[in-house]
């Protein structure tokens, strides 16, 4: 007996307090098979949060802290010399890992991150001679924080768009800081665990991919798509790409399965558009100059498009 | 006593007369009558259309007791009806040729059309909106014996100075490019239903109703849908919960009907059946 996915999000509140779209946003990454990239100022619990979803899940985790000095065989493994059978033998990476938590995935080099999303895209790691595929499932959650750019190598936009889905992290409420310090007065609490299985998530994912997408929806995320690149032109240089087409639809199945549906509504989309497009348009500096901000144009362009 | 016995009699036969009247009246849902014309401003001695349509939910090969007005101001040349029905039911439409032969404003009288209404069985007059036109003095009424060709050269000389002029000074006048044109907004069609009982909420659900159960597909849903969506006001960047969120203190029949529509809008083709079932009871429950 397979249990609801929103048993999961459930879980994940046990630990997180409000920040819904965080939680919402991992939850469905993981139903879509995608990988999510979270960004925000330190101390938002985007770490917690991610520890708290690998640890509701009955897999294996693993956690790289991404750092100046890292090496790409410090993700993905080397081979080593065994000087005792006089032959090479091969180190797997923390990457094989079901959950892979990326810290700070911006502090570290080019071919380090080129190396880590790679991975996430083939599902497959070559070390040497040999092909080593990824564990199923497989999801990697990566943190950034947008305010120290000292120090840090910012994610071209081919990388970027690897992620299935970006949250930006925001700060919580009065009423949500309270209780955080009530929850966390005493000491660390520890996030519920072995919520759902590895088989749980496949079944999961096999009910999302069933799940019906309308028609005349594919139109409607092809003309959202669409919009990105040809609607906006002050604040956008280049829209997003058919990934996003792909994104928007995935996501809106697993919307759809949280939601206890078998069939996508417009309403899915429009959640889960904002989610799949805001890291793969390229938004120009007016947006900062003229304090407009990405979400406030992303938001209109959406509202630009007739919902069927 | 005669008196009594002449006042039933009397009643008798305007019973009589009405259920016989009754009896010839078609049964109809009628959905448009309207009353225009081909030409904005027509000209004096140039002849043009006065157009009747008229739509109705059934499938008729005739339109009985549909009656044209009395044209006083214009000459009648000639009229054409044609009859067109789909799986949506009939549009009728009747093109009169006429003429008009002095300049001024003339009111052409409504259409009207005598039927029983199939929602609620009643006979009914329908009644068209009323044409107002300005009818042009042409070049032959206003002064039919000045030669018509050389004030023709006249205005074509002056408008070709005219034209050459403004050509002139945009030329020198405008620095840089001439900005994109912009959509121009087309002239609204003329009202559509004038008809003197308007249907109202419950009656169009109700005929909704009707719709649906005849027709248990996507389609008619989709205008249900369509139909619902505009009685609550929704505007084409709204979705349902955008809706739902607005109209949150609204009637909940309403509500219940909008997501009933939702699912058989959205859902795979195996669920329509039962989708169309829940939205009927939707309908139900909004015109009970």
């Amino acid at each position: 007996m397979t249990r609801h996915p929103r048993l999961l999000a459930q879980a994940l509140h046990r630990t997180i307090v409000g920040q819904d779209g965080v939680v919402e946003a991992l939850v469905l990454g993981l139903l879509a098979n995608g990988h999510v990239l979270l960004e925000g100022p330190p101390g938002l619990a985007k770490t917690l949060a991610c520890r708290a979803l690998a640890s509701a899940l009955d897999g294996e985790f693993k956690r790289i802290q991404f750092t100046p000095d890292l090496l790409p065989s410090d993700i993905v493994g080397t081979r080593i010399f065994d000087q005792h059978e006089s032959r090479f033998s091969t180190v797997l990476g923390p990457i094989f890992a079901n959950v892979v938590l990326a810290d700070e995935i911006n502090r570290a080099p080019a071919k380090v991150q080129s190396a880590l999303l790679e991975a996430m895209q083939e599902r497959q790691v070559t070390i040497g001679p040999q092909s080593h595929p990824l564990p199923d499932p497989f999801i990697v959650m990566a943190t950034m924080n947008p305010l120290d750019a000292e120090g840090t190598y910012a994610l071209p936009a081919a990388q970027m768009d690897r992620f299935l889905v970006k949250v930006d992290v925001g700060y919580p409420n009065r009423a949500e800081e309270l209780e955080i310090l009530e929850r966390f007065a005493i000491g660390d609490t520890q996030p519920a665990s072995a919520v759902a299985t590895l088989g749980d998530v496949q079944a999961w994912r096999a009910a999302a991919h069933a799940i019906h997408l309308d028609d005349k929806l594919k139109r409607y995320i092809v003309e959202l798509v669409a919009a990105t690149r040809e609607r906006e032109t002050t604040y956008v240089d280049f829209g997003a790409s058919p990934r996003a087409t792909l994104a928007i639809a995935h996501l809106a199945r697993a919307k759809a399965l949280l939601d206890d549906r078998d069939f996508v509504v417009p309403d899915d989309v429009r959640a889960v558009a904002p989610l799949a497009l805001r890291h793969r348009i390229g938004f120009n500096f007016r947006v900062t100059t003229e304090n407009v901000g990405a979400p406030r144009v992303l938001e209109r362009l959406i509202a630009s498009v007739p919902v069927p | 006593m005669a008196r009594l016995r002449a006042l039933i009699a009397f009643v008798a036969c305007v019973c009589f007369a009405q259920a016989a009247l009754a009896q010839t009246l078609q049964r109809l849902t009628v959905t448009q009558l309207t009353l225009s014309a081909n030409q904005g401003r027509p000209q004096v001695e140039v002849p043009f259309d006065l157009i009747v349509t008229a739509r109705v939910r059934e499938r008729v090969s005739e339109l009985r007791n549909l009656d044209l007005p009395v044209l006083s101001d214009v000459e009648l040349l000639g009229d054409s009806q044609t009859i067109v029905s789909d799986a949506h039911g009939t549009t009728y439409t009747e093109r009169i040729r006429v003429v008009a032969h002095h300049s001024g404003t003339i009111t052409i009288d409504p259409v009207t059309l005598d039927a029983v209404d199939a929602r609620d069985g009643r006979a009914k007059r329908y009644s068209s909106n009323s044409l107002t036109l300005t009818i042009g003095g042409g070049i032959a009424a206003v002064a039919p014996h000045v030669d018509v060709l050389g004030i023709l050269f006249t205005l074509l000389r002056w408008a070709i100075g005219v034209a050459a002029l403004i050509l002139i000074v945009r030329l020198f006048v405008r620095r840089r490019p001439a900005p994109r044109a912009q959509p121009v907004a087309q002239p609204l069609p003329p009202p559509v239903p004038v008809d003197r009982t308007a249907p109202t909420r419950e009656d169009l659900l109700r005929d909704a109703r009707v719709t649906l159960a005849a027709h248990r597909d996507r389609a008619t849903v989709l205008q249900i849908r369509t139909i619902a969506r505009g009685m609550v006001g929704a505007t084409d960047a709204e979705t349902l919960g955008d809706v739902l969120e607005r109209t949150q203190a609204g009637d909940r029949v309403m509500r219940d009907l909008l997501i009933a529509l939702e699912r058989a809008a959205f859902t795979y083709d195996d669920d329509i059946p039962t989708a169309v079932e829940r939205v009927l009871l939707a309908l139900d429950a909004a015109t009970r």
